[in-house]
């Protein structure tokens, strides 16, 4: 396990995100994103029923259960290049809350503001942020505002234009980028004036707190957690 | 500063005078007129009100619609519906609108292509051309898309933005299916419990010529008044919108026998307690005055 040098805590502690260049790479990450294109063409007529329905919004769409659907996704859960790096911000009691799959339209504006994922009172929540496509800037890269993890930081409020949030940075990368960042700072996706769909993986973590997470929820994928580190991770049964 | 409560319908018997469409919401025999919102308004100091059409799209369908506009010039003005189908839908908006009050047309679709990452060009929109004439003719676009047609909003706004939009009913998009009418003969709308117009109509608070009502309540909360839990989605708007960019509406008849119409008056306090008094007023009738070039009362 590769653990994060003091630089990167201190930019942890102080900044409240890590940025893992080439995080995915090779053949992986080419695999990944045959594997990704896959499941997002064969989800994708699911999705818009349930836009039709009210179920789902119309601007992008999760490939559903992903875990499920191929190991290359378990795998990314606990990968080695981000992986030390979350086991020290959480005292070595990492769970997993959940994957995101996801594909971004582009449209005039993004789908989503400014906004902090949780409170102050919530333990530690992490997010990683994983390219599949390349992002370059002004094709919905990630936004966040360094520090504003930090109790005392703010106040903050949504501005109407992404761009008008003070002090915020965004985070352009190639495929296979990974973005670690602390959930309680603020954050978005910027606009995509492209054409292009942003393909991206968010993984969401949370240090352990009990009953979380149960030991149904990834039951599915047990076969592929026989250790038990893994296990611990997925909240499985030992 | 006048209360104006920006979104109710009224309608009478069906009648030669004043024929509509007979529905399960509207049924040949039920009368909702006028006079009976106006009873309403006079008992809680409401000035004036938008009369929205319901019973159908034709000309002679707007019969009673522009009866009242024309009895009440000063209380009310009036929204207009216009068939997607039509050969020539600027004739029938100007018929509808030259000199009867009425300043605007409420669409239920957008007309464009169901999947965002097929959204080509905004001209090929069904819409497009009623589009076209609201900018030519300064008319209102009344909003209350499906959920499929969300993602086509922008496209339309970023191309007509001298158009004033309004979308209905908390911004909110009904999913096929999910309307119902319930015992009380008012409309349900069945929604997911994260608001997913986070992610559509909730952006256009981009475009400073979308308004918002806040009305509809009743209709998407499975709370009684005074709906507690859209409180967030009320203090969401007022972010995204800010002040000057919501207003109130009741949505009457619907709400005359829960909550009460008196209620409604006071759903804006209790959902957002926290709003000055002339911020208050803003919201309860000094946006859609404004907004709405609401004519001053005689």
């Amino acid at each position: 396990m590769i653990r994060p040098t003091s630089e990167q805590k201190t930019q942890w502690e102080q900044e409240g995100y890590l940025v893992f260049e080439n995080a995915i790479q090779g053949d992986q990450l080419k695999r990944l994103q045959s594997v990704f294109d896959y499941w997002a063409a064969e989800c994708k007529e699911e999705w818009l029923d349930k836009v039709e329905g009210g179920e789902a919004a119309a601007t992008f769409y999760d490939i559903p259960s992903p875990l499920e659907k191929d190991p290359i996704f378990i795998d990314l859960i606990d990968h080695p290049s981000y992986y030390g790096a979350l086991m020290e911000f959480t005292d070595d009691d990492l769970i997993l809350l959940g994957p995101q799959v996801r594909t971004v339209a582009p449209w005039p504006v993004s789908y989503t503001g400014w906004h902090p994922d949780v409170g102050q009172s919530n333990p530690l929540h992490i997010k990683v942020q994983i390219y599949v496509n390349d992002v370059p800037t002004g094709s919905g890269e990630f936004g966040f505002v360094p520090r504003s993890h930090k109790p005392n930081s703010g106040p903050y409020k949504r501005p109407l234009l992404q761009e008008s949030m003070p002090g915020y940075k965004t985070f352009p990368g190639k495929a296979g980028t990974a973005i670690m960042f602390n959930s309680c700072g603020w954050h978005t996706s910027m606009d995509n004036a492209s054409d292009v769909p942003r393909k991206s993986i968010i993984l969401i973590y949370e240090k352990r707190t009990p009953g979380r997470i149960g030991p149904e929820q990834f039951a599915a994928i047990s076969e592929y957690c026989t250790t038990p580190e893994r296990r611990k991770l997925f909240s499985l049964a030992d | 500063m006048p209360s104006i409560d920006a979104h109710v319908h009224v309608f009478t018997k069906v009648s030669p005078e004043f024929p509509r469409e007979i529905t399960s919401i509207c049924p040949a025999e039920r009368e909702e007129p006028a006079e009976k919102l106006l009873d309403e308004m006079e008992k809680h100091q409401i000035d004036q009100a938008v009369l929205v059409q319901i019973g159908g799209t034709s000309i002679e369908h707007h019969s009673y619609l522009l009866h009242c506009l024309k009895s009440y010039p000063d209380r009310f003005l009036g929204i207009g519906l216009v068939p997607l189908d039509h050969p020539q839908p600027a004739e029938h908006m100007a018929e509808l609108a030259d000199g009867t009050g009425i300043i605007g047309f409420r669409l239920f679709e957008l007309g464009g292509p169901r999947d965002i990452f097929a959204t080509t060009d905004v001209r090929e929109f069904k819409t497009y051309p009623i589009w076209e004439c609201a900018a030519e003719k300064d008319y209102v676009l009344w909003l209350y898309p499906r959920s499929i047609d969300a993602h086509l909003l922008p496209y339309l706004v970023q191309a007509f933005p001298q158009v004033r939009v309004v979308l209905n009913h908390l911004g909110m998009t009904p999913g096929k299916g999910k309307f119902t009418l319930d015992e009380l003969g008012r409309p349900q709308i069945q929604v997911s419990g994260y608001n997913l117009n986070m992610h559509t109509t909730y952006r256009m608070a981009r475009f400073e010529n979308v308004t918002v009502h806040l009305s509809g309540q009743y209709a998407f909360s499975r709370e009684t008044y005074p709906y507690k839990n859209l409180a967030g989605w009320h203090g969401n708007l007022l972010n995204d919108f800010g002040i000057k960019r919501l207003m109130w509406a009741t949505d009457f008849p619907w709400i005359l026998e829960e909550p009460g119409y008196g209620e409604l008056t006071t759903i804006i306090e209790k959902l957002l307690p926290n709003l000055s008094e002339s911020e208050l007023v803003d919201i309860m009738g000094g946006n859609a005055k404004r907004f709405l070039r609401f004519p001053n009362r005689t």
